[in-house]
């Protein structure tokens, strides 16, 4: 009956999810509550070992960082990168960011067709497409009008239709 | 033949010529506006001064004549190659389309296309450094696919006048471009 998803509780083991009870009440709606972004147990639970990485990580390289050399040694763990790289790489990644705001908005603006391109006039999905026929009473199918069309539309109102100016 | 002002789309005038030749021969020309003294004077002194900087740091004389040097290089340069007076656009209905760009220090330099190259000439919207502009131009086809366009070519590209001046030039040449769509309908039904 219910099909709201529950609040999560580490100690339920014997609990049906609420896609299944939705299946179970509705043929139709299959994939619609599996695909919803509500919290579901298995996700918190990615969640909390994420976290849970997270912080252990953190934690070894601020050991790794800031513990001397010479105490890890004594400790037999000798298999470390160079320290160096525990300035190096937060000083890359930042400079990493940097850039990429510039090569992000370089990349659109090499993307954009020039003045001079047939793309902004037409594409392939406009020169292929087929005319139907025009059927009485019925609403006319969706198709691209040439720009010649649009222009005499817009530009040249002698005809005496409607113009947006 | 008549003058009209109109601005570009920074804000700068312009002025627009229409010279009717015959009945089916009209020339119009867009005029951008010269090269003001202030921005000469403002690029030249900003020069000069990092010039007398640079010799202030380094004590070499190079330095400051260097950039007089400089400067006046720079200056036929752009006015040869950049600074571009006037663009016009000559539609003769039967021959074709001539557009003439000329440049501040006299050089002209010209393109013609023939009419049965050209399919028709529009105003377009387009994508531009950040911003979406209008502007007229020609649609070339290929003589064998008369229902494709094969080409684009922009005009007024220095001047880039507004949507008001581009509807008057866009008008003015549909007369004439009308008048072979009309001749050609005539001479299919004979």
């Amino acid at each position: 009956m219910r099909s709201l998803p529950r609040p999560l509780s580490v100690t339920a083991h014997a609990r049906r999810r609420p896609g299944r009870l939705a299946i179970s009440r509705r043929e139709g709606a299959v994939s619609m509550v599996e695909n919803s972004p509500a919290p579901l147990p298995e996700r918190a639970i990615y969640g909390f070992a994420l976290f849970l990485g997270s912080w252990f990580g953190f934690m070894l390289y601020l050991i790794w960082a800031y513990v001397p050399e010479t105490w890890l040694f004594s400790l037999g763990l000798t298999y470390w990168p160079q320290k160096y790289w525990a300035v190096a790489l937060p000083a890359y990644l930042l400079v990493a960011v940097g850039i990429g705001y510039v090569l992000l908005f370089g990349i659109n603006m090499m993307s954009t067709a020039p003045l001079n391109s047939t793309h902004t006039i037409t594409d392939n999905y406009a020169k292929k497409q087929q005319q139907k026929k025009f059927q009485e009473e019925a609403i006319p199918a969706l198709r691209d009008i040439p720009i010649s069309e649009v222009n005499r539309m817009f530009f040249l109102p002698e005809k005496g239709i409607c113009n947006s100016r | 033949m008549e003058e009209r002002r109109y601005r570009s789309a920074s804000g700068a005038p312009l002025a627009l010529r229409c010279r009717q030749h015959s009945a089916s021969c009209r020339e119009l020309a867009v005029r951008c506006p010269r090269l003001q003294l202030r921005s000469l004077s403002a690029v030249t002194s900003a020069v000069w001064l990092a010039a007398y900087g640079l010799f202030v740091l380094c004590q070499n004389s190079m330095v400051l004549s260097a950039a007089i040097f400089l400067t006046l290089i720079g200056l036929i340069i752009y006015l040869h190659f950049v600074k571009i007076d006037q663009e016009s656009l000559l539609v003769i209905g039967s021959l074709g389309i001539q557009v003439t760009s000329s440049y501040a220090s006299g050089k002209e330099s010209t393109t013609f296309i023939e009419m049965s190259q050209v399919k028709d000439v529009v105003i377009n919207e387009a994508i531009h450094m950040q911003k979406v502009i209008y502007y007229l131009c020609i649609l070339l086809q290929d003589p064998q696919d008369p229902q494709g366009v094969s080409e684009v070519v922009p005009l007024f590209q220095s001047s880039q006048p507004r949507l008001d001046c581009l509807i008057e030039v866009y008008k003015s040449c549909h007369e004439i471009l009308d008048q072979r769509k009309a001749a050609s309908q005539s001479d299919g039904v004979k």
